[in-house]
């Protein structure tokens, strides 16, 4: 009665759970500490319509557009046997000529299979693969892998795997952002490399569980499929992950185990948005943002870029120092609140012992501000809605 | 009939009304004969205006074999090149094709792309193949459904038909490939796809494309840029220059084919002989699918 996936299911509600994908554990990984958001994509919970009915409706999300138009890149990268890959795979890797083959793990015996169907044909696959020597595949399409995230199992699903490049395994992503002379957006590279490693990190896992072969049969190194410049053709590049991979293997490990998070929760915990038969939210938005306020967040500018209840997190985190960036965090501290940030640093507040190093840096702060402003004053005395407000935003 | 252009407009609008009226009001057989009146007109159009306009056309023929533009001038003169005038034979054949496959079924329109390519081949390839050499294409989403409407039209009435669109079978669980459509005429081992089978396919549609092309007198566009779109994925296929060379993409395919062709043979005919041994008819031709016994309750 009272199993994690029961209570998860509790407090996602009725509607249907949206699944954990690569993108969601980067961007998880990235921000340990945030309960909210570890228990939010563990139950599968629509995040944007939550935030959406809370008052505070994310600023992003993929257009259809966008993600037609990545749907279109992908097929035309592997049509015909993935006729385009296969040239660059042989031009820039190196592909010896026989390696041709191709097999469809999502589409097999007739119909589109179910996560675990699909996951098992996988695992035979490419075990069989790994173990074999020659006439094992080299090109597996839509494979399903799993990875433990928080305790519990969560599917994934990269877009193709290619063995037999040099004897590794590389996964293949195909993303539809643009290269252009050489040079593509360094904040979705980033992105793309982050969730490579998560599917690099879940194909070794495989590996070993199947005990076919060595983990590091998996190679670190990706294949990134881009559009070149301004046109559709395709252009291949190997991105190293190893420093990803072993950043998000320490913070997969420091992820508290969702069970333990769920304890600290009350049992009739919900976000559910009570939809009618028309699919109209019809809980009152304020029992909403209630219930969502006791999970606690952990509020950071990044998660503007990543996380569709970055508008309600951060309207909560107003006055804390924390949602001024992680390297603010780190330097003040013990200091949690802006208020006690500039009294301290005007000298009106005595500084607890915890609080001393940070006071002497905010007085230093203070002092050199106001020795290079003309006038030459400390900050202004409280105005506004917390004190300091316009101070706030050239202080530190 | 000596119509003017007018004239037959005219005809051709009066009778598509003719037409609409009499399918609405349920008369099959009036919409039938009035559907066929309606295509002579047509046809008669298409044979008026080209009989008004000879030098425009040879213009309008586009590119040549080698992607240079042909002098208007040339076939303009009467009689002058026997290539001229086999030109506008064949242009003439071409666009009562095209006319044609615009009232053709379009069974018979995937038909006659598959059989230029001799292979199983996936929907978008047919539609481009169509495009290229047979006349404007059925829209993509019609064709969705073709399949399991020939299904059920052979199990209802099984060989009643010259012909069927059929699947392509996977090698391993004898099961239809997605998105890959084939003839029921070919043998089996044609129709089964082993995991060397997409690539040996597409070099064998790469070559077919580059001969049609070469029978063609005169390539469209869109036949040449279906055949500069083999010749980049092909090692050996581009050479230099800015068309491709049909001969040279023969060339280049038919040597990796011989890399492929051993292995690839070998798993197909053994899919083959297990599709004859174990399915039935209905299922050779339409793939046999997995049952998912659903598990029973433990308590």
């Amino acid at each position: 009665m009272h199993t994690t996936e029961a209570r998860l299911d509790r407090i996602r509600g009725f509607a249907p759970p949206r699944p954990h994908n690569a993108r969601t554990i980067a961007a998880l990984t990235s921000n340990p500490g945030c309960a909210r958001r570890a228990i939010m994509d563990a139950a599968g919970v629509d995040k944007a319509r939550v935030a959406a009915h809370a008052g505070f409706r994310a600023p992003f999300g993929q257009s259809q557009f966008a993600i037609t138009r990545g749907n279109a890149f992908e097929a035309q990268v592997k049509a015909d046997g993935c006729a385009e890959l296969l040239r660059l795979l042989r031009e820039q890797l190196h592909l010896p000529i026989p390696e041709v083959s191709y097999d469809d793990l999502e589409y097999f015996g007739g119909e589109r299979r179910s996560h675990e169907a699909r996951h098992a044909r996988t695992r035979a696959l490419l075990g069989r693969a790994a173990a074999s020597g020659d006439d094992a595949g080299t090109m597996f399409d839509h494979p399903m892998l799993t990875l433990e995230v928080g305790g519990r199992r969560v599917y994934l699903e990269p877009d193709l795997i290619a063995f037999r490049l040099r004897d590794r395994f590389h996964v293949v992503e195909i993303k539809s952002f643009a290269v252009i002379d050489g040079q593509a957006d360094g904040g979705k590279v980033a992105a793309a490399v982050i969730q490579s490693a998560v599917y690099v990190l879940a194909l070794r896992q495989l590996m070993e569980a199947t005990a076919a072969a060595p983990p590091d049969i998996v190679a670190d190194e990706v294949i990134l499929v881009c559009p070149e410049n301004f046109s559709n053709r395709p252009v291949a590049a190997l991105l190293d992950v190893r420093k990803e991979l072993t950043v998000l293997q320490r913070q997969l490990a420091r992820l508290e185990r969702i069970e333990d998070l769920l304890d600290t929760l009350p049992a009739d915990l919900t976000f559910d948005l009570e939809a009618d038969e028309a699919g109209v939210p019809r809980r009152p938005p304020g029992e909403l943002a209630e219930a969502i306020r006791v999970v606690p967040a952990r509020y950071a500018p990044e998660c503007l870029s990543s996380c569709e209840m970055c508008f309600f997190c951060r309207d909560e985190a107003q006055g804390e120092t924390g949602a001024l960036g992680r390297d603010v965090r780190d330097d003040l501290g013990c200091v949690e609140y802006v208020p006690t940030a500039l009294a301290l640093a005007r000298g009106e507040a005595e500084p607890s012992p915890e609080q001393a190093e940070a006071a002497a840096v905010l007085r230093l702060a203070c002092r050199l501000r106001s020795e290079s402003l003309p006038g030459g004053e400390g900050p202004p005395p409280a105005a506004g809605r917390w004190p300091g407000e316009e101070a706030l935003g050239e202080a530190v | 009939m000596a119509d003017s252009l007018e004239d037959l407009e005219r005809r051709i609008d009066e009778l598509r009304v003719a037409v609409r009226q009499a399918s609405m009001a349920g008369d099959r057989a009036a919409a039938r004969d009035l559907r066929k009146k309606l295509r002579d007109a047509e046809g008669e159009w298409d044979a008026a205006l080209e009989r008004l306009a000879p030098a425009g056309r040879a213009g309008a023929q586009g590119a040549g074999r080698d992607g240079q533009p042909r002098e208007s001038s040339q076939a303009g003169e009467a009689g002058g090149e026997d290539g001229a005038v086999a030109q506008e034979g064949a242009a003439t054949r071409e666009r009562a094709a095209a006319g044609d496959a615009r009232l053709l079924p379009i069974r018979e329109q995937v038909h006659q792309a598959l059989t230029l390519l001799g292979v199983p081949s996936g929907q978008r390839l047919v539609l481009t193949v169509h495009e290229a050499f047979l006349g404007a294409a059925p829209p993509a989403a019609r064709l969705t459904s073709l399949r399991r409407d020939e299904e059920r039209s052979f199990r209802s009435a099984p060989y009643a038909r010259p012909y069927y669109l059929c699947a392509a079978l996977t090698y391993d669980l004898l099961a239809p490939a997605r998105g890959i459509l084939a003839v029921s005429t070919w043998p089996m081992d044609r129709r089964v796809i082993g995991p060397l089978s997409p690539r040996v396919n597409y070099l064998t549609a790469a070559i077919r494309v580059a001969e049609a092309t070469l029978r063609v007198p005169a390539p469209t566009p869109a036949a040449l840029r279906l055949l500069w779109r083999f010749a980049a994925n092909i090692p050996g296929a581009a050479g230099t220059g800015r068309a491709a060379k049909p001969e040279l993409v023969v060339k280049a395919a038919g040597a990796e084919l011989d890399v492929h062709r051993e292995a690839d043979e070998a798993h197909r005919s053994a899919a083959a002989d297990r599709a004859r041994a174990q399915l039935d008819d209905a299922e050779q031709l339409f793939g046999s699918r997995l049952r998912v016994f659903p598990r029973s309750a433990t308590g």
